[in-house]
């Protein structure tokens, strides 16, 4: 196992350790771990951006090797040709970074703006055509062909495309919809049928909280398969090591700083 | 019925820490001592199964790397699934990523598929880069990205992941925008991921897609698989489980539903604890 292998796992078990050290209290493990995530995170993104982007998409196109711009002395190989429509995100960007100078800061709205005005676009069209249209012929469903059998049997297996199935989806459908519709009061039979669009609603949220709790509990699986593995004599027994050094010192700490009542 | 009453009470009172330590050891002691739990498909894994399967052989699909480490144990196993299958059928896969730590979270799936170390190993492969794949590499911009690649890929990506010049590799010839690949898939851990495939990839060119998911993502996705936007879904680290034995090369995800099925025994019984208590406490309550 090479040294640096090592070393990742040491740091890799205090880090998990530390985050879950916040599971007792707040403590400077913690802290510490949260610092580091944070702050590594926000630069490996500029970072890998600046590189990845940045560098050869946008320098690669203002400054390509002969370019008109190359008695700059600026001169970035990716075989792009000289594209000067470039200027104009280059501009839009430098304009959002200067506006940390207070008397500038007017200049981030047009970047702000351009974005705002591209997202909003881009969005609206892939919003309308899957999310809306798509479900909408979607929960067109066949109910009275009689092509359909009414319960799953050995011809659909799995397709879903059962008349029982598309009836739940339609009443659901409906029910949930007419739950939002406040223009008329909630009594009487429509009062009864947006309840069951309630009930429809309940079962969607818990069966979201039971695939939220599904997916913590993957991450600690993984989680504790990575210690499991930095625990064994090829890492230095990382895991047990770092595990003994924060209780101890957390030991320490919390006999010198008392939980306050209510915290 | 007091005593019994007395002990719900003290249960749905317990220190948060308690039930800390008790899920946690739920977790821990099924990984120490594996226990062998049955998994059992289901029909939206079997679909994304059925899907990769019919692609014709010998085809180029792409597939995106689309999480880093946080949700690794949970996209990672299924991407190393689907590009065993993948290249099993003899696919030509082109990687790209639409989050920055994707890039590294591909290196590893393609370490471990690698026989490099053991070449009899029937679920790794003799894979070489270029030939059965390339690495194009992160890129920002989400949404923006995948429209791009639907248009003009060769805008997007004028290098690789190593640096060389789209343009300049023989694998990359006939490749143009989103349309040149018989499938997509994206392996997602959220934002920019799944919904964005669709939106932007999947339905404005009509190239099959599928999806492998976090299990929280799966509620908003699953909509997708009825109506055909996606052929199928690997739902959270269950369907990375069902897709393992589907393809019959068990791995981490098998492995850690046993893990799986006990922590959330605990957890439901503390839920039904809770409750008890709540209603308890309630008409005590009310007769004092």
């Amino acid at each position: 196992m090479s040294f640096s292998a090592i070393l990742g796992a040491w740091i890799a078990a205090f880090l998990t350790l530390g985050i879950f050290s916040y599971l007792y209290r707040d403590n400077p493990f913690y802290k510490i771990a949260e610092h580091v995530f944070v702050g590594i995170s926000a630069a490996y993104v500029a970072a890998i951006s600046f590189w990845t982007q940045i560098y050869p998409n946008l320098f690669g196109r203002l400054f390509p090797k002969d370019g008109p711009l190359a008695f700059t002395g600026l001169e970035f190989d990716f075989n792009h040709e000289f594209n000067i429509l470039y200027l104009f995100p280059l501009l839009l960007g430098v304009m959002m970074l200067i506006s940390v100078f207070q008397q500038f800061n007017w200049m981030a709205r047009w970047g702000i703006a351009y974005t705002v005005a591209i997202a909003a676009g881009l969005k609206a069209f892939g919003y309308l055509n899957s999310n809306v249209l798509n479900q909408v012929s979607a929960s067109a469903v066949d109910l009275f062909s009689g092509s359909l059998p009414f319960f799953y049997n050995e011809t659909t297996p799995y397709s879903g495309d059962t008349v029982f199935n598309n009836i739940v989806l339609v009443v659901g459908t409906l029910s949930a919809l007419m739950y939002f519709y406040f223009s008329k009061e909630q009594t009487g039979n429509f009062g009864r049928f947006t309840r069951l669009g309630i009930y429809f609603l309940m079962v969607s949220f818990g069966a979201s909280f039971g695939f939220a709790v599904m997916g913590r509990i993957s991450l600690l699986v993984g989680r504790f398969n990575d210690l499991i593995e930095y625990s064994s004599s090829d890492y230095n027994y990382a895991t047990f090591s770092v595990l003994l050094f924060i209780i101890v010192t957390l030991g320490i700490w919390s006999f010198q700083n008392p939980e306050q009542k209510g915290n | 019925m007091n005593f019994l009453e007395n002990i719900i009470l003290k249960l749905g009172a317990v220190d948060r820490r308690v039930i800390f330590v008790l899920i946690g050891l739920a977790v821990l002691v099924p990984l120490l001592t594996p226990i062998s739990l049955p998994v059992r498909e289901t029909p939206t894994t079997v679909k994304f199964y059925d899907g990769i399967e019919n692609i014709p052989k010998n085809s180029k699909v792409l597939v995106s790397f689309d999480y880093g480490p946080s949700t690794r144990p949970e996209i990672h196993p299924m991407n190393v699934g689907v590009l065993r299958h993948m290249l099993r059928n003899g696919h030509q896969i082109y990687i790209s990523c639409l989050w920055p730590d994707g890039i590294y979270m591909a290196l590893d799936a393609l370490e471990e598929i690698s026989n490099d170390e053991d070449p009899d190993n029937e679920s790794s492969f003799d894979i070489k880069e270029y030939e059965d794949y390339i690495l194009l590499g992160y890129r920002p911009g989400a949404e923006a990205v995948i429209k791009g690649l639907a248009s003009d890929l060769r805008k997007v990506y004028t290098v690789d992941s190593k640096g060389r010049f789209i343009d300049e590799i023989e694998m990359m010839d006939g490749i143009n925008n989103l349309n040149d690949f018989a499938y997509i898939y994206s392996g997602s851990a959220g934002y920019p991921g799944t919904f964005e495939w669709v939106k932007y990839g999947g339905d404005p060119t009509g190239v099959p897609m599928s999806s492998g998911t976090t299990s929280v993502q799966v509620n908003e996705v699953i909509p997708y698989v009825q109506t055909g936007q996606l052929i199928g879904l690997l739902a959270g680290m269950p369907g990375a489980a069902e897709y393992e034995k589907l393809i019959n090369s068990p791995g981490i995800a098998i492995q850690g539903m046993a893990a799986q099925s006990f922590a959330h025994i605990v957890i439901v019984l503390f839920i039904i604890f809770g409750n008890l208590a709540f209603f308890i406490k309630q008409r005590r309550d009310r007769k004092y």
